[in-house]
């Protein structure tokens, strides 16, 4: 079918633009390589015409990266559709200010925003690196080869390297050009058909999505800079030069890395449903990780630069955490999470290149650590443990024949990994160890080292949950992805002795200290600690031993890095970098255990008629089924509903700007009153939810932020995704003057209060009125009967009332007695429901006390961050002159 | 033994135990008739389902009656049926999920999901038909 095609000219197209991409992506790709072979011959033969040229290769990738992006923001912003990209990912009503966020939608658009970064920061290198400058840019242009290699798009039969951008839609997708309506328009026409894209996932158009990626890939992308640093001072024969700059960009790498992790926890607490900013998401853990091991890093080559000692540790973290970048994209962008994740990643059938761009950085620093002959060794196996085994069974889907013979593939390629990353441990511990005698317990570098160690400890278990599904896949385990309990539990912890090192640490000093010098220090912070801890326990109501704990440990962590600064550092605010961390730090888990433990589902419901008895997840029988997971309350309009100390009113409803817009907005009012009936405070959210065309109900909480607590909101389902049906529920009730009748469902309550008699020329005409009552509310209703009284015959006109959603019909009347005066009289009524009978919606309202602290704690820290990457700067410009 | 290697292996062992006893807690995709079984040998530990909705059987979602109870049945991955209720309101579209996760615990006669994770099959893929034409 695909045949015809190939000789239609196609209208309307603007070829050009994508042939320009495309060009700018192979120009940016073929620089790279010979950026990297020039820095090569550089530090090779120390030839300065090499180092002149490399510059200039590196620069003419990064103007070429930087047309690549211009490119492609060009084809989304002038909605060229012919563009697979741009039809995927934007629409027309898409704003300008979204339209940047459709590059980290799609996969090719994310690995061109790494691109982007790590040419700035290869710029950045090119002017700070000073003599360290070739061996690095090495490490940096391999990377941009491997990565520009993901957007080529070369195709050969079902083989492929890479996916471009620059794709079309009518090549992605040919079962397009078989749409009916091209029939009498002409194939070639085909754009004028689609003038519209498939836009962009709703989720992320939100203004966090517009600035939380780009600070998490840039993040990411620092991560190789320590990296680099380390594989250039093994290439350099073991140098020590390395550790001062590694120890800037690490502190840059966490620094940024943690706001970007943070952020994201934001935008999920801002604009997701699932009521927090942490989830234990395999996403989230991904960029995690990283984090935990720069984080440790960063301590120990602070360890390394002042005492010399843990070099080989040094070196292992800071490439674990560049390794763990790459398995955070392997996992996020390979699509083998699949349905462990909410986020929904597109699939490119590229885990067999994400694999091998993961194995050649590892090549990479086996074939630097390597010397000699072993060199020759690396290289065999790289070939073997690369290209054969885990590519082929990882890239192409196993046929039902060989499935058996693909699984034992995998399996001797997952174990020749393995037994390859621990030989290159191996190697590198004899590259770098060094005989030094045992440090002392009084000494700092001893309790920074156990403070990593026990970051790295943290890391295990994320690392080990996290890849639970890699483990499914690798070995056909059915093993389910753990709940955000089962992590909590075990970080709960782990996080605890890391607290007590980052208070104590600082006290001690570098080699040996005076314990006697410090005891009554370190007694008056504990003093101090304790007591601040009491007063807080009381104030945020925290109940539980080990949350207590925590709650004194994260205590110890503010006070005694402020202390330690307030005594040592005094106005010298340079210096104050590491305990401003620390003690933002301190702050952001202090908010985390606040706003966890303390979290109050104000919308907690004790009804639940017919769900007795349950047994909770701890066995604990429930006979009223009202204990577990009841979070959601039904508001009706108008009927005020008391939510623990707030009165919450679902006033009203409006639809979201312009014509066809499908957002609507439910206000509720919400009313805190004191023990004495006494309003404190009124205010009103409005949670959104969007009737998604491709991705049903989204609902957008919205939320109130106070100083100490913040009242989060969100609609779980309302009244208008119940069908609108004509009337049903039908009752026939026989009755007569002031005696109540109900409704099929009962919620209506109807009395027959008068009636109306007139004479017209057709016959007699009754007018009941009936009052309908339903939670202090009423309503008239006046049904109809006209008798003729010649012929007997009767007519009826039913009552509706659309507010309640009910009617009334007078079906017939029984006459008991003749005499209208004794109003001896029963009507046959037919009663009728809408359901719903009113409008409502269900609505989960959480109440998250000093949620604020861990934004604030966020903050902190990262300026702490800022502070020790300036004063490292200093230092390092200062030892230069 | 140098004090510092002492350390070293009791964090490892740390490591180790905390592996260890996270897998220990993990629990596997089941079917029906096993979550039954586990919920006798084990009350209260909760267990993994993937199930697909039986669009045969109601749906029964009424909201003003409870909004916190959704009742339906569903099939296991080995076609087993059971009746199914859910503690939380009906997600949305939910007649058009293709398969999801239960977790929770059997009870009697039905399996009591806690929590229902999902992937709605139409997830920002687009199908030929949903084109939109020239508006």
């Amino acid at each position: 079918m695909n045949e015809p095609i190939k000789n239609i000219v196609f209208t309307g197209e603007w070829l050009w633009l994508g042939n320009l991409g495309h060009a700018f992506t192979i120009v940016a790709f073929i620089a790279a390589i010979a950026s990297a072979y020039f820095y090569f011959q550089h530090e090779s033969t120390k030839d300065n015409s090499m180092l002149q040229w490399a510059k200039r290769c590196f620069q003419l990738h990064a103007i070429s990266i930087v047309g690549v992006f211009v490119v492609l923001f060009s084809i989304i912003f002038y909605h060229r559709y012919e563009f697979y990209y741009a039809w995927r990912h934007s629409s027309n009503a898409l704003p300008v200010y979204y339209m940047i966020s459709c590059f980290w939608e799609g996969q090719e658009g994310s690995f061109l925003l790494w691109l982007f970064w790590n040419a700035l920061i290869g710029l950045v290198l090119q002017r700070s690196a000073k003599d360290w400058e070739s061996p690095v840019m090495v490490v940096i242009a391999f990377a941009q080869i491997a990565l520009g290699s993901m957007l080529l798009g070369f195709h050969w039969g079902d083989f492929k390297i890479g996916s471009s951008p620059f794709d079309l839609l009518r090549e992605q997708r040919p079962d397009f050009l078989n749409i009916p309506i091209l029939g009498q328009l002409g194939v070639e026409n085909y754009l004028q058909v689609f003038k519209d894209g498939n836009g962009l996932n709703a989720l992320l158009q939100n203004y966090w999505m517009v600035i939380h990626p780009p600070t998490l890939f840039l993040g990411f992308a620092t991560a190789i800079v320590p990296f680099a640093y380390s594989l250039s001072a093994l290439w350099r024969g073991n140098d020590r030069g390395w550790i001062a700059p590694a120890h800037i960009w690490s502190l840059v790498c966490a620094g940024i890395l943690g706001l970007g992790i943070i952020m994201g926890g934001f935008w999920a607490y801002e604009s997701l449903s699932f009521g927090g900013y942490w989830a234990w998401d395999p996403v989230e853990n991904a960029s995690l990780m990283p984090w935990l091991i720069m984080a440790s890093a960063a301590h120990m080559l602070i360890i390394t630069k002042a005492t010399g000692r843990h070099l080989f540790t040094s070196h292992l973290l800071v490439q674990l955490s560049f390794w763990l970048v790459l398995y955070a994209t392997f996992l996020t962008r390979s699509g083998i999470l699949g349905e462990a994740s909410v986020h929904s990643f597109t699939d490119l059938g590229l885990s067999g290149q994400l694999l091998l761009f993961l194995l050649a950085f590892l090549a990479l620093a086996l074939v630097v650590v390597l010397q000699g002959k072993q060199r020759k060794i690396a290289l065999f196996s790289i070939l073997a443990v690369m290209l054969i085994p885990m590519v082929l069974a990882y890239s192409i889907e196993a046929p039902a024949s060989v499935e058996t013979f693909y699984q034992w593939l995998k399996g001797l390629g997952t174990c020749l990994f393995f037994g390859w990353l621990i030989y290159y441990i191996y190697v590198l511990y004899q590259r770098t160890k060094m005989e030094m005698s045992d440090e002392r317990m009084d000494s700092r570098e001893f309790w920074m080292f156990l403070g990593s160690m026990f970051l790295i400890l943290s890391l295990v278990q994320v690392f080990a949950a996290t890849s639970i599904p890699v483990f499914n896949k690798l070995f056909g385990y059915k093993t389910a992805v753990p709940t955000a309990a089962d992590y909590n539990k075990v970080q709960l912890w782990l996080a605890m002795p890391i607290f007590l090192l980052m208070s104590l640490g600082y006290w001690f000093k570098f080699r040996e200290t005076d314990i006697a010098s410090i005891k009554r220090p370190l007694l008056v912070n504990t003093v101090l600690t304790l007591v601040a801890a009491l007063l807080l326990t009381i104030g945020f109501a925290i109940e539980g031993y080990q949350f207590i704990l925590f709650l004194v440990l994260t205590t110890g962590v503010i006070v005694f890095n402020m202390v330690y600064g307030i005594q040592k550092k005094k106005t010298e605010w340079k210096r104050w970098g590491g305990n401003v961390s620390h003690i933002g730090f301190g702050i952001l888990m202090m908010g985390v255990l606040v706003s966890s433990v303390n979290k109050n589902i104000l919308s907690s419901t004790k009804e639940g008629i017919d769900m007795a008895p349950e047994v909770d997840q701890k066995g604990n029988q429930d006979n009223k089924g009202i204990k577990f997971n009841r979070e959601n309350q039904l508001l009706y309009k108008n009927k005020p509903q008391v939510l623990q100390g707030y009165t919450a009113n679902y006033l009203d409803e409006r639809k979201g700007l312009g014509v066809d817009s499908i957002d609507k907005y439910f206000k509720v009012a919400f009313v805190e009153k004191d023990e004495k009936g006494k309003t404190i405070d009124s205010f009103v959210l409005e949670p959104k939810t969007q009737n998604n065309p491709k991705m049903g109900l989204l609902a957008e909480p919205s939320t109130r932020h106070f100083l100490h607590t913040d009242i989060f909101s969100h609609v779980n389902y309302e009244s208008s995704m119940d069908r609108k049906e004509p009337f049903s529920n039908f009752r026939i009730d026989t009755i007569g003057f002031f005696k109540p009748f109900i409704t099929q469902t009962g919620k209506v309550v109807m009395t027959i209060d008068s009636i109306r008699r007139t004479k017209e020329t057709a016959g007699l005409k009754l007018v009941l009125a009936i009052k309908a009552k339903r939670l202090g509310d009423s309503v008239w209703l006046r049904p109809e009967f006209m008798i003729n009284e010649q012929t007997g015959d009767f007519e009826m006109k039913a009552a509706e009332n659309d507010r309640f959603g009910i009617m009334a019909n007078i079906i017939n009347l029984q006459i008991i007695d003749p005499n209208p005066a004794h109003q001896n009289i029963r009507f046959v009524i037919q009663t009728g429901e809408k359901t719903p009978v009113w409008d409502y919606i269900v609505i989960q309202v959480i109440a998250f006390p000093w949620i604020n602290l861990v934004w604030a704690g966020t903050i902190i820290m990262v300026i702490g961050f800022v502070i020790s990457v300036l004063n490292r700067i200093d230092k390092q410009k200062k030892l230069m002159v | 033994m140098k004090p510092f290697h002492l350390i070293l292996l009791v964090l490892a062992g740390v490591g180790i135990a905390t592996v260890i006893s996270m897998y220990g807690n993990t629990t596997q995709y089941v079917a029906f008739p096993d979550a039954k079984r586990i919920a006798i040998e084990n009350p209260g530990k909760a267990v993994h389902v993937v199930c697909k909705l039986n669009k045969a059987k109601p749906v029964i979602y009424d909201a003003q009656t409870n909004a916190n109870r959704l009742e339906f049945y569903g099939f296991d991955s080995l076609n087993n049926e059971s009746k199914v209720i859910f503690t939380k309101p009906k997600p949305s579209q939910f007649e058009q999920l293709e398969k999801m996760v239960l977790i929770g615990t059997y009870q009697d006669d039905h399996f009591l999901a806690t929590e229902i994770l999902s992937k709605c099959p139409s997830k920002y893929e687009d199908a030929p038909g949903a084109v939109k034409s020239n508006k």
